[in-house]
């Protein structure tokens, strides 16, 4: 099942790569992917994944993320 | 190092910085093993009043570190070289993010204008270790040193702890600057638990006849045994412990029913079976401690309490989920919940009675579960158990009175084999009046055997006792059981003269076979006051029971191979 999340998180090195290394260890396949930078320290990633597991288990493990600032499920 | 005109003007190396910063994090102790890219640092140490281990393979300082930390609750701190030397952090950097274990990891690098050159010894660490370490940075410029090592520290020890490594390319270790100063630190720390789940969870717990806990490693990192001890005192709940959880209770506690799991005990795994309420503390249902998941607890619901909100249904679904400080939460349930009835005390009572060790097993051999037994009660309640990772791992969580959770120091999560020896230094460097013992396997201890030299080096006086059964035993205890006796690569019975070797190292060692020579041994190495290594000749056939094969229920436990 497809679900689409919006991530708010800050722009620091490293941090997409680890949000997406997240979502696919924890078992979702990432189908779609769109990240921008709104201002000099945040970036907003809408992102699509499909897995059987609830989507609700993710965004509590991006939610432990350092950067991660803000999950919803769309 | 000298502080020469006001905090905001002092001009060091990105390399003194860094060494600053950790001592004012009040580190005291780094284990490591110097490199190209990481010499400035190495050069700064010179200056410092840390104290420097020098370990023989970088592994080593990872496990070390994470024994420091586990034995002491203050971070760990292990620092390598850009390339081979991080790369061998990052097995000790996985055990430490498995275990929630706070660990500073530091790894030179290659200039920075160097990287992504493919350059001598380059490895893009900070990406290989992202699936392992709660965060990770590289520090750009020298002047930002400080300021990540602060953070990095205080993310390492916030919440639920985890290693956090910091990427340090040469040219920012040589680069000189001022400070910038440390960012504003987000209280990581774990949110207060709402009202309305510590009503719902009171609720849950009245209407239980049969309430059980299920209590984990979070416990122990939450400081929370304490507490624990209080609830049980005063509600007289049985409990059950994972592997990480034992020692979160007196052994002697009645309501104690011991280990729950593969090799747990039948009176643990049958409270649970038949418990209507399981109250998870800071456990997280791993496959080991559940068996077969859709079977585990069958009537009960669960009341799931943790400090990390990513624990809560991730396995297996919770009635009330109460997200929040154990320390803090435990003594408000004591308050209010009931006592559990007496016919379920009782019943948890007779399954204790009916399935508790024993130990006069047949024969001459040296039989290990009674051994761990009379070591662990010669040795007393304050001595620290390392061990490593196969069948003594468990006879040690089986057999062991374990005291207090920072006092047995095991791989949980990873199961590294290897973890034992490095694990106990650490141990015994944090807590050098404590008594230390490393257990160990034929199998483990060759994993990380070079640290014999840092023992000898440093005067570090744990206490080895190496089970040799000449085999990779849980492995060929398996392959026995499950794999129809085709026994592939286990054979280790052209080990070396482990006394021998030990000796060559400069370790006091001696050599035991027969059962009867028991105590003495138990006496010589607990008299040592230097390193020791007791090498004990065990039957290779032994296996471990009882056993939950893989893939069964918890309430399928086979207690011998018949």
């Amino acid at each position: 099942m497809k679900q689409k999340l919006l991530v708010t998180l800050l722009d620091t090195e490293g941090a997409l790569q680890r949000l997406l290394g997240t979502a696919e260890r924890r078992g979702f396949r990432v189908c779609a992917v769109h990240a921008e930078v709104v201002d000099s320290a945040q970036c907003h990633v809408a992102m699509t994944v499909e897995s059987a597991r609830d989507v609700a288990l993710l965004a509590r493990q991006l939610l432990r993320l350092h950067e991660v600032r803000k999950v919803c499920v769309a | 190092m000298d502080n020469a005109g006001p905090p905001d003007m002092v001009v060091r190396s990105g390399a003194e910085w860094l060494v600053s910063a950790l001592e004012a994090e009040g580190v005291d102790t780094v284990f490591g093993y110097p490199g190209g890219a990481i010499m400035p640092v190495y050069d700064a140490l010179v200056d410092s009043r840390l104290r420097h281990i020098l370990v023989r393979h970088e592994q080593g300082a990872a496990l070390a570190a994470d024994g420091y930390a586990r034995a002491s609750g203050r971070i760990g701190v292990c620092m390598a070289t850009s390339g081979p030397g991080a790369t061998n952090l990052l097995t000790g950097i996985a055990n430490a993010f498995m275990d929630s274990v706070p660990m500073l990891a530091i790894t030179g690098q290659v200039s920075s204008a160097l990287m992504g050159t493919d350059a001598f010894q380059e490895v893009d660490i900070f990406g290989m270790s992202l699936p392992v370490v709660k965060h990770s940075f590289i520090v750009r410029c020298a002047a930002d040193v400080a300021a990540t090592v602060h953070e990095a520290c205080a993310i390492a020890r916030g919440g639920r702890p985890g290693p956090v490594l910091i990427d340090l390319p040469k040219d920012v270790q040589l680069a000189r600057g001022t400070a910038t100063p440390s960012r504003s630190r987000e209280d990581s720390g774990v949110q207060p638990a709402r009202a309305v789940d510590i009503d719902a969870a009171i609720s849950l717990l009245s209407r239980s006849a049969r309430p059980l806990l299920y209590v984990g490693g979070g416990v122990g990192i939450a400081r929370a045994e304490m507490a624990l001890r209080d609830f049980v005192a005063a509600t007289g709940v049985p409990a059950v412990c994972t592997l990480k959880g034992l020692g979160a209770l007196d052994p002697d506690a009645p309501e104690l029913m011991g280990m729950l799991g593969m090799h747990g005990s039948p009176a643990a795994n049958h409270a649970v079976q038949c418990c209507d309420l399981l109250v998870a503390l800071g456990a997280r249902f791993d496959d080991r401690a559940t068996g077969k998941l859709e079977t585990f607890a069958p009537g009960a619901r669960v009341l799931h309490i943790d400090a990390d909100a990513a624990e809560i249904g991730k396995l297996r679904g919770a009635d009330v989920a109460l997200r929040g400080p154990l320390a803090q939460l435990l003594p408000i349930l004591a308050q209010r919940s009931p006592v559990a009835t007496e016919d379920w005390r009782a019943h948890c009572a007779s399954l204790r009675r009916l399935y508790a060790n024993r130990y006069d097993a047949p024969g001459d051999d040296v039989y290990a579960p009674a051994l761990l037994h009379d070591l662990s009660r010669a040795a007393g309640p304050g001595a620290i158990v390392a061990c490593d990772v196969g069948q003594h791992q468990m006879w040690v969580a089986q057999h062991w009175r374990i005291n207090a959770c920072n006092r047995h120091l095991t791989s949980g999560g990873l199961g590294t084999m290897g973890y034992g020896l490095p694990a106990a230094l650490g141990a015994q460097l944090a807590c050098p009046d404590a008594r230390v013992i490393c257990i160990s396997g034929d199998g483990s201890i060759m994993m990380n055997l070079q640290e014999l030299a840092t023992a000898r080096r440093y005067g570090i006086p744990v206490k080895i006792v190496l089970l040799d059964n000449g085999c990779l035993g849980m492995v060929r205890q398996w392959q026995e059981l499950f794999f129809e006796e085709r026994y592939s690569e286990v054979d280790l019975s052209d080990n070396p003269d482990f006394v021998a070797l030990a000796r060559a190292f400069g370790i006091a060692a001696f050599s035991i076979n027969r059962r009867d020579e028991v105590p003495a041994a138990i006496e010589r190495v607990l008299a040592a006051t230097g390193p020791i290594l007791c090498h004990v000749r065990i039957d290779p056939r032994a296996n471990v029971w009882p056993l939950v094969p893989p893939g069964k229920s918890n309430g399928e436990m086979m207690e011998s191979a018949a």
